[in-house]
């Protein structure tokens, strides 16, 4: 049930990648606006032929420029989030969602509701998009997209058209459905944190070229791609299991090295996670520190060092067998004379490790 | 008051409607979202009735479906009359001339529906023919609906093209505008004017109608 | 929803195309009569269906119009010129069963409306003053190019010496009814029309008329013709308008008749 996707063009903008997505596997395509991302993702719908392109899922040929298949979008198997959601206006969320289902269908409408409740709009069924919030209408749109068992989800940069509080909150929930999705995903998208949190490998797209592929621990440590993604807003998402919650409403997590105190999570118990620890809010410190007020001493090697354009660095440090990044001055690193290889101890605040910056993992 | 002549009048404008009302969404919905080459040539094809004096018009027309035509002849052997100055020649001369009328402004309805939208469609696994039914005319009804309107209150008043083609023959091709024109020629003003009241009368009617169902339609969708 | 509106949509449509194409099944024939006899032909008319219970259907214009159409094929069954001239050329053309009759002559006139600062007189005079002293501003007369009445008009003008300077104020009349409307509509101070209209009651309650000389300008003989596809009823009609009872009609209508 793999996607397989060649696409080559000189024109309108050029474009040469590669790559495959299995079942259950989610993959980001990420790059700069106008870097091709889009076009490649509208040629895995039906929507743009490139000269040269073949799309193939689970056997099924979409698309082979060679021998001249192509399915137009109706008879494909896609389900496609698109930025501005794309509702039908004149249909209730109910019957968006009922519009993708096929016709064989039992009891649609039953489905719908179920659809709807999967992605927390139970009740909002009888809603028409004008009466709905840009998060909802871009919830209303998933369920459609899965309503067509879909053997490909896509999604076009699906949250950038809501504020920051909903996509966070949307990411979350994104999170929460991967178990019910059992099918190959691709996420487009500009925002590195965004394809860090929630994929599983990732692709960096850059005029239309691969500049990086792999897994998304494999490409955050990339130098090339950290410098065609900009250093800014960097981090590293550490595994980590639930240990136990305290009266005083925190929680602690047991990292490879050390636990992890945050704000109270809703989760049992020796339920695995993915935390982001953002690198701009980590304090690298030599020797273990004492008397701060930080509870989150992580002991750690120092992994890598990359250095960016401006005054500051990237450390990679080694935890267990994960990694964190830290970002640090210039200056810093030569008062600390670290190098690859020396332990240092990353210091971070209770308070910086967010509630919404845990993922469930994979 | 000349019932003969505003039963032809109703019937023509009727028929018109009722022929143009696929050629409306048709026509309207390959304009708005296909391009090809001489797209524009079309366009202007379509707008020609507008540019055009009625008169010019007609007498195009009547050169284009005469006696002297390819198609005069063949309608001459098929039938054994004339297909000009008859109400069939109006019918053939009405959809001509409203044509603008009739695809303009669908095509601003269909061009109207976000492009997204349609391509969610597609994606939802709707043929072109079912995107059509079920999400691109229930969004580009208003447009169609307009056209509508404006090729029935045009044909209503349509005045020289009728009486070029037409021939003003009573009982035949002689619609309510061009009795109108007879009675003030005969100085009979009481018959002129209440015919004219009673055209209006019918026009506002239907326009206001219309323009009622039309803003029912888009009360629902939002 | 889409449905519902849809479905009143068509029951509305199917109504109104319910009304369509007539399809009597014998017609009544169409006589395409010149503008001056508007009044005249529709009295007659009505004492040809008195008298045998057949219907005609008119249709009034300008003579040059009507000769335009029945060479595009237009369905009249009798045609009833102002002029000669049109019948000859369209016998010539086999569009006529034969040569025609001539069934009245005519004569043209000077009127104005009521009120007008003009005066009608047989010779003009108060008209050639008036335009002298840069006192008219719109004159009316049917257009000479396929109007009889507009081109006796013209003539006349022409022998009066005023045609020339008359020009910038020459109001056309697509045929001579619609010049008569332009005469008496009091936006013109007068114009030159039929006398056949301007005796109608309906016309001459408008205004005052003067009957300008024959000598002035060609006779306006009229004639008529049967057309190709003419059935009874048409010829029925044709010869009850060269019977006495139209024929008396036609001379109260200011017409004087051939002699037999």
């Amino acid at each position: 049930m793999s996607l397989d996707v060649m696409a080559r063009a000189e024109a309108p903008i050029p474009l040469a990648a590669e790559f495959r997505v299995d079942p259950g596997e989610l993959l980001a395509l990420v790059g700069h606006s106008g870097s091709g991302k889009t076009t490649l993702l509208r040629s895995i719908a039906g929507l743009w032929r490139p000269e040269e392109a073949r799309v193939r899922v689970n056997g099924d040929t979409w698309l082979d420029t060679e021998t001249g298949v192509d399915l137009p979008p109706h008879r494909r198997r896609v389900g496609i989030v698109f930025q501005n959601f794309a509702l039908f206006p004149h249909m209730t969320a109910a019957q968006n969602v009922m519009a993708a289902m096929a016709r064989g269908v039992a009891a649609p409408r039953v489905e719908a509701e179920r659809l709807l409740e999967l992605v927390n709009l139970a009740g909002y069924a009888e809603r028409r998009p004008a009466a709905l919030s840009g998060g909802q209408q871009q919830r209303v749109a998933l369920a459609r997209a899965l309503a067509r068992q879909p053997q490909a989800l896509l999604l076009d940069e699906p949250f950038s058209a809501v504020d920051r509080a909903t996509r966070e909150k949307l990411h979350g929930e994104i999170v929460a459905l991967r178990a019910h999705l059992n099918m190959p995903v691709v996420l487009v998208t500009h925002d590195v944190n965004e394809a860090q949190f929630l994929a599983d490998r990732m692709v960096v797209i850059e005029k239309g070229r691969v500049l990086s592929a792999g897994s998304t621990a494999e490409v955050m440590s990339d130098p090339a791609a950290l410098r065609a993604m900009g250093l800014r807003e960097l981090a590293a998402m550490l595994p980590a299991t639930v240990a136990e919650h305290s009266a005083d409403g925190l929680t602690r997590l047991d990292t490879a090295t050390g636990p992890l105190y945050l704000p109270r999570i809703e989760a049992s118990p020796g339920a695995r996670l993915r935390v982001r620890i953002m690198a701009h809010e980590v304090i690298l410190s030599r020797a273990r520190p004492e008397g701060l007020s930080a509870q989150n001493i992580l002991a750690g090697r120092v992994a890598r060092i990359v250095a960016g354009e401006g005054p500051a660095v990237l450390v990679h440090i080694a935890v267990g067998e994960d990694e964190i990044l830290a970002r640090i001055t210039r200056r810093a690193l030569a008062d600390l004379g670290l190098a690859p290889g020396d332990t240092v101890h990353a210091i971070l605040k209770i308070m910086s490790v967010a509630r919404d910056h845990v993922a469930g993992a994979v | 008051m000349d019932w003969d002549a505003l039963r032809l009048s109703l019937s023509l404008a009727a028929w018109t409607v009722a022929i143009l009302l696929p050629v409306s969404v048709l026509a309207g919905r390959a304009l708005a979202y296909r391009r090809f080459a001489g797209k524009g040539l079309v366009e202007a094809l379509v707008m020609l009735p507008l540019v055009l004096p009625p008169t010019v018009f007609g007498f195009y027309l009547l050169v284009a479906f005469g006696r002297n035509s390819p198609i005069g002849q063949f309608w001459q052997e098929m039938f054994g009359h004339q297909l000009v100055f008859t109400f069939e020649g109006l019918v053939v001369a009405s959809v001509i001339f409203n044509l603008p009328f009739a695809i303009q402004p669908a095509q601003r309805g269909f061009e109207a529906v976000p492009r997204d939208v349609r391509e969610a469609a597609a994606c939802c696994g709707m043929s072109p023919l079912a995107a059509l039914w079920r999400v691109e005319l229930p969004l580009a009804w208003p447009g169609v609906m307009t056209a509508m309107v404006l090729t029935f209150a045009h044909t209503l008043g349509e005045f020289g093209i009728v009486l070029m083609v037409g021939g003003a023959i009573p009982g035949e091709t002689r619609t309510v505008a061009i009795a109108i024109y007879d009675r003030v020629q005969a100085f009979d003003m009481e018959a002129a004017g209440l015919m004219a009241a009673v055209l209006v009368g019918i026009s506002l009617f239907t326009i206001a109608v219309t323009y009622a169902l039309s803003a029912r339609v888009g009360r629902r969708l939002s | 929803m889409l449905t519902r509106i849809a479905r009143r949509c068509l029951l509305a449509a199917a109504a109104c195309l319910g009304l369509a194409v007539p399809a009597v099944a014998t017609e009544a024939p169409v006589v395409a009569a010149a503008s001056d006899l508007q009044f005249a032909v529709t009295e007659i008319a009505e004492a040809f269906r008195a008298e045998t219970g057949h219907e005609v259907r008119l249709s009034f214009g300008s003579t040059g119009n009507f000769a335009r159409q029945i060479r595009e094929g237009a369905p009249f069954d009798i045609f009833m010129a102002a002029d000669e001239q049109f019948i000859a050329d369209l016998h010539a053309d086999g569009f006529t069963r034969d040569a025609g009759e001539l069934y009245a002559v005519g004569r043209v006139v000077i009127m104005v409306p009521n009120g007008s600062a003009l005066t009608p007189d047989p010779e003009m005079n108060r008209l050639a003053e008036m335009l002298a002293a840069g006192r008219i501003s719109r004159f009316a007369i049917a257009n000479p190019d396929h109007a009889p009445y507009g081109m006796r008009a013209m003539e006349a003008l022409q022998s009066r010496g005023l045609w020339h300077d008359l020009q910038p104020f020459m109001v056309l009349g697509e045929n001579v009814s619609q010049a008569a409307q332009f005469a008496l509509s009091g936006n013109a101070e007068g114009g030159i029309i039929a006398y056949s209209l301007a005796l109608a009651p309906a016309v001459a309650a408008q205004g005052r008329y003067a009957l300008i000389p024959e000598t002035w300008h060609a006779p306006l003989r009229q004639r008529m013709a049967l057309l190709a596809d003419a059935g009874a009823v048409a010829e029925a009609f044709y010869a009850y308008l060269q019977s006495p009872p139209a024929r008396r009609i036609m001379a109260r209508y200011g017409f004087t008749l051939p002699e037999e």
